[in-house]
C-alpha cells in the first residue's frame, strides 16, 4: 500500500472508519441515477418545446414551397389545399389562445399543440435515432486513431503489469477483459472509450504507469472497468449523441447560409451513404461527431459573412438576402435557445448525472479491490500530476479524472526567457558529461529539452546513477545562470535520501511537489471543445469529494481541513447576485420568446408572399 | 361485464405460477453465474500449475542453497493437481498450500538481488503475482456470487420451493486453517 504517500498515524489505521460498506454506496448512487436520468429527460422535453416551436413553422415553410412548385406543374387538387388551409386554422387557434388570451375549445386546442409541436419533435427524434444508428457501427477505430494508441508491448515489465491488472480486474468484476490501448501522452490519465461493453476499450497514457504503484493502478482500472460494468459507456454515448442531434439541427438550419454547415451536411450524408465501408471511415466518423457537438455554439461566421454590408450589392444578392431574411431569424432563434436550454438546463443535468456515475464507479472500484487506499492515493496522484492528454477532449468525460489543460510535460509553463535559461543550461550540463549529446538539444527546441528532462527525472527516481548526476550537472549550471529557476529543481541529495526513507527529505520534494500544483493552477482554463464545454458544470466530480466518499468506504486519505469560511462567502455572494441571476434569467426567456415568434411571424408573412406569387403564376 | 369468482381465481394461480416461474429463473441464473465463477477459478488454479515449473527451473540456478524451498513449492504443485479432482473443500486446503509454499519461495528470492536483474525471472514473477492476484480475485466474485446465491434461495419467496426444486446452498471458497495459521507478525 502507500505508506510512503499517506503518514497516517497508528490510530488513524486502525480505528474503523468503514462508516459506509460499497454495497451501500452504489445502491444510493443508482437510485440518483434513476432520479437525474427523470430530471435529464425532463430537460430534454423543455428544451424540445422551443426548438419543435421553431423547426415546425420552418418545415411547413419549406413543405408550402415545395407543394406550389409541384402545385405549377402538376395541379393539385382542391382538397388538398382545403385540408392544408384547416391545419393552419388549428395553428392559430393555439396562437390566439397563447398571445391574445382568446377561449378555444380544448379539443381544438390540443389539435393545435399538436400541429404546431409534432412536426418537429418528430423530426428531432428522428434525427436523434439517425445519429444513434450512424455513430453506433463506426465505433471506436476513429477516436483511437485520434489518440494515436498503440498496442502494448508484451516485452515491457510494466505494461505487461497492465494487462495483467487489467485482466485481474475483469476477473473480479466477472467481465470479460476489454482490450488496452497505449497512449504516449505527456500527461499521465487513462479512459474507457466506446459505445457498450462489447466494443469497450481502455485507453492508458503510458505516464500513469510509471507514476503509479499497483495497488494504485488496481484502483484506477477498477474505476474504469467498474465503470463498464455499470453501463456508463452506453449512458455516454446516448447523451452525446443528444448534443449531436442539436449540432446537426443548426447545421440544418443553417445550410442556406454557409458553406461551412453545407460541408459538414454533405459530410454527414457521404458518412451514411457509404459508412459500411471499413478504412477511414471510422476517422471519418469521429471528424464529425466532433464538429457536431461544438456546433451547439453561438459561432455565426456563415451569417455574418451572409450579411455582410462591406460586400458589395448587386440586385441578385438583395432579392436573395430578402428572401432569406425569415431564415435568418430562425436561424438566431434556434441558436439562442439551444444555448440557453442546453447551457443552463440540459447540460447542468446531464453532469450531476455524469457525477453520480462517477461516485458509482469508485464505489465499484473499492467492491473489486476492496482497496479503497488504492484508488484514493492514484486520484490524489493523478489530480496533483500533469494529466492533459492531446486529441483528448472530446471524451474528456470518459476519462478517469478531468484531463486539465495545463501544458503536460513540463511542470508550470515557463516563459520565453526561462525556457531560453532552462535549455541552455540542459544544453550545459549534457556537455559536462560528453560532448556527443550535446548537439542533440539546440537551446530552441524547448519540447524536445522538457521530454529528454522528463525522462531523466524518472530514471533519477527509480535510482539510475547516471540519471542523478546528469539532473546534478543541471542543477549546477541553472543555478549558475537563475538561482531562482534552480530552486524548483529537485535537488539530488534529497532524491536519495527520500529512496532511503528520510522523512524530512520526502517533505521537501512534496513541498516543491505543491509549489509546482500552486504555479500549474491559474494555466487551466476551461475546455474549449468537447461535450464539457456545453455547461459552465464540470462533468467530473471535484477530487475533494470523491476522495471523501472514498474515505467513507475506508480510505485513508489526508482530506485536510474543510474551508467553512469560503462557504459562508459563497453564500453570501449567491443572496446577493441570485436577484440578478434570475432577471438575467428572465431576460434571456423574453429574448427568446421574442425571437421565437418574430421568426414565426417573418415565416408566415413569407409563406403568404410566397404562396400568392405561385398562385398568380398558376393562375396565368 | 361482471367478474366471476373463477375468474379471480384463475387471475391469482396464473399470477402465482408466473412469480414461482420467475423465482425459478432468476434462481437457475444465479446458479449460472456461480458455476461460471467457479469455472474462472479452475481456469486460474490450472494457468498456476502451468507456471510454477517455468519459474522453478528459472531461478534454480540462482538458488542452489533454497532447495527445500524449491522442492516444497512443486510437491505442493502435485499435490494440488492431484486434489483438482477432489471436491472443494478438498481443493482450497491443497492450494492454500501452494500459496504457502510459493508466499516462501518468493520471501526467500527477495534474499537473492541477482534476480532482480534478470529480466525473464522478473516477467516470470509478474505472471506467477497476477496469477495470485486472479485465483484471489476470482475468489472474491465467486464468494459473492454464492452469497447472492444462498440469500435468494433463503429470503422468503423462494424458499418456499428452493429445495423442492434441487437448489442447495453452494460452498464459499474459504481460506483454509493452514493459511491462516501462515500468518504471524514477529516483532
Amino acid at each position: 500500500m502507500s505508506e510512503s504517500t499517506h503518514p497516517a498515524t497508528l490510530e488513524q489505521r486502525f480505528v474503523p472508519r468503514d462508516r459506509q460498506s460499497f454495497f451501500d454506496a452504489q445502491r444510493r448512487n443508482r437510485r440518483a441515477t434513476w432520479r437525474l436520468s427523470v430530471l435529464c429527460l425532463l430537460a430534454v422535453v423543455i428544451m424540445g418545446i422551443p426548438l419543435a416551436l421553431i423547426v415546425t413553422p420552418f418545415l411547413y415553410a419549406v413543405s408550402l414551397l415545395v407543394a406550389d412548385i409541384v402545385n405549377l406543374f402538376f395541379p393539385l387538387s382542391p382538397a388538398f389545399w382545403q385540408q392544408a388551409s384547416e391545419v393552419a386554422r388549428f395553428g392559430f387557434v393555439a396562437l390566439h389562445w397563447l398571445l391574445n388570451h382568446q377561449p378555444a375549445a380544448p379539443r381544438a386546442l390540443a389539435i393545435g399543440a399538436a400541429v404546431m409541436l409534432l412536426p418537429g419533435a418528430v423530426l428531432s427524434i428522428l434525427l436523434w435515432l439517425g445519429m444513434n444508428g450512424l455513430f453506433k457501427h463506426a465505433g471506436v477505430g476513429g477516436a483511437l486513431l485520434a489518440l494515436k494508441a498503440r498496442e502494448p508491448n508484451p516485452g515491457d515489465l510494466k505494461e505487461l503489469q497492465l494487462n495483467d491488472v487489467i485482466q485481474e480486474m475483469a476477473i473480479a468484476a466477472g467481465l470479460p477483459a476489454p482490450r488496452v490501448m497505449l497512449i504516449d501522452a505527456a500527461g499521465a490519465n487513462a479512459a474507457a472509450i466506446g459505445t457498450s461493453p462489447a466494443d469497450a476499450r481502455i485507453v492508458v497514457s503510458r505516464r500513469l504507469l510509471d507514476d503509479l504503484s499497483r495497488d494504485e493502478m488496481e484502483g484506477a482500472l477498477a474505476h474504469l472497468i467498474g465503470s463498464i460494468g455499470n453501463g456508463d459507456l452506453r449512458i455516454a454515448f446516448r447523451v452525446t449523441s443528444i448534443f449531436e442531434t442539436c449540432g446537426l439541427l443548426v447545421a440544418v438550419i443553417n445550410s442556406p447560409f454557409g458553406s461551412q454547415s453545407r460541408r459538414t451536411l454533405w459530410r454527414i450524408i457521404r458518412y451514411g451513404i457509404g459508412g459500411s465501408r471499413k478504412g477511414d471511415s471510422t476517422q471519418e466518423a469521429a471528424a464529425v461527431a466532433e464538429i457536431l457537438a461544438r456546433g451547439v455554439g453561438m459561432d455565426t461566421d456563415d451569417i455574418d459573412r451572409m450579411f455582410d454590408t462591406t460586400r458589395k450589392k448587386s440586385i441578385l444578392r438583395s432579392i436573395r438576402d430578402f428572401l432569406l431574411f425569415p431564415i435568418f431569424f430562425t436561424n438566431t432563434a434556434i441558436k439562442l435557445s439551444l444555448w440557453f436550454f442546453s447551457g443552463a438546463i440540459l447540460g447542468p443535468s446531464v453532469a450531476l448525472l455524469w457525477r453520480t456515475r462517477k461516485y458509482l464507479a469508485d464505489a465499484s472500484a473499492v467492491q473489486l479491490t476492496r482497496n479503497p487506499d488504492g484508488l484514493a492515493s492514484a486520484l490524489q496522484k493523478l489530480s496533483a500530476d500533469a494529466n492533459f492528454i492531446p486529441a483528448g477532449n472530446w471524451a474528456s468525460h470518459l476519462f478517469i479524472i478531468n484531463p486539465s489543460t495545463s501544458d503536460g510535460g513540463s511542470s508550470a509553463r515557463p516563459d520565453q526567457r526561462q525556457q531560453e535559461i532552462l535549455a541552455q543550461a540542459w544544453a550545459a550540463s549534457a556537455q559536462t558529461e560528453d560532448a556527443g549529446s550535446a548537439a542533440r538539444t539546440r537551446p530552441a527546441d524547448f519540447a524536445a529539452t522538457v521530454r529528454e528532462f522528463s525522462a531523466v527525472q524518472r530514471a533519477a527516481f527509480s535510482g539510475d546513477a547516471k540519471a542523478i548526476a546528469r539532473l546534478d550537472a543541471a542543477r549546477q549550471a541553472l543555478s549558475a545562470l537563475d538561482p531562482a529557476l534552480a530552486a524548483q529543481i529537485p535537488n539530488v541529495a534529497d532524491l536519495a535520501a527520500a529512496r532511503q526513507g528520510d522523512r524530512a527529505a520526502i517533505g521537501r520534494l512534496r513541498g516543491l511537489r505543491q509549489q509546482e500544483a500552486g504555479d500549474r493552477k491559474p494555466q487551466n482554463g476551461p475546455d474549449e471543445s468537447g461535450m464539457s464545454s456545453i455547461t459552465f458544470l464540470a462533468f467530473h466530480p471535484p477530487v475533494k469529494r470523491r476522495l471523501k466518499r472514498l474515505d467513507r468506504m475506508g480510505a485513508h486519505a489526508d482530506l485536510g481541513a474543510a474551508d467553512h469560511k469560503l462557504w459562508i462567502v459563497a453564500a453570501v455572494f449567491s443572496l446577493i447576485f441570485a436577484p440578478f441571476f434570475v432577471a438575467l434569467v428572465a431576460l434571456f426567456l423574453l429574448l427568446i420568446a421574442i425571437m421565437i415568434l418574430s421568426s414565426l411571424t417573418f415565416l408566415l408573412i413569407w409563406m403568404a408572399f410566397i404562396h400568392e406569387i405561385f398562385g398568380f403564376f398558376a393562375h396565368h | 361485464m361482471r367478474i366471476s369468482p373463477e375468474l379471480i381465481g384463475i387471475a391469482i394461480a396464473a399470477a402465482i405460477l408466473i412469480w414461482i416461474v420467475a423465482g425459478f429463473n432468476a434462481l437457475v441464473a444465479l446458479r449460472t453465474r456461480v458455476q461460471n465463477a467457479w469455472a474462472e477459478i479452475d481456469v486460474q488454479l490450472k494457468r498456476r500449475h502451468d507456471l510454477i515449473p517455468n519459474l522453478v527451473e528459472a531461478v534454480r540456478g540462482y538458488m542452489q542453497h533454497e532447495r527445500s524451498t524449491l522442492e516444497a513449492v512443486a510437491q505442493a504443485r502435485t499435490q494440488a493437481m492431484a486434489a483438482a479432482r477432489g471436491g472443494i473443500e478438498q481443493r482450497s486446503t491443497a492450494e492454500s498450500v501452494l500459496t504457502g509454499a510459493l508466499g516462501n519461495l518468493f520471501a526467500v528470492a527477495e534474499n537473492y538481488p541477482q534476480l532482480r536483474a534478470v529480466e525473464s525471472v522478473m516477467l516470470l514473477q509478474e505472471q506467477l503475482t497476477s496469477t495470485e492476484n486472479r485465483i484471489a480475485y476470482a475468489r472474491q466474485f465467486y464468494n459473492d456470487e454464492v452469497m447472492k446465491y444462498n440469500t435468494a434461495q433463503s429470503t422468503f419467496p423462494r424458499n418456499l420451493f428452493a429445495r423442492p426444486f434441487g437448489f442447495s446452498p453452494a460452498a464459499m471458497f474459504t481460506a483454509a486453517d493452514s493459511e491462516r495459521a501462515n500468518v504471524q507478525v514477529r516483532v
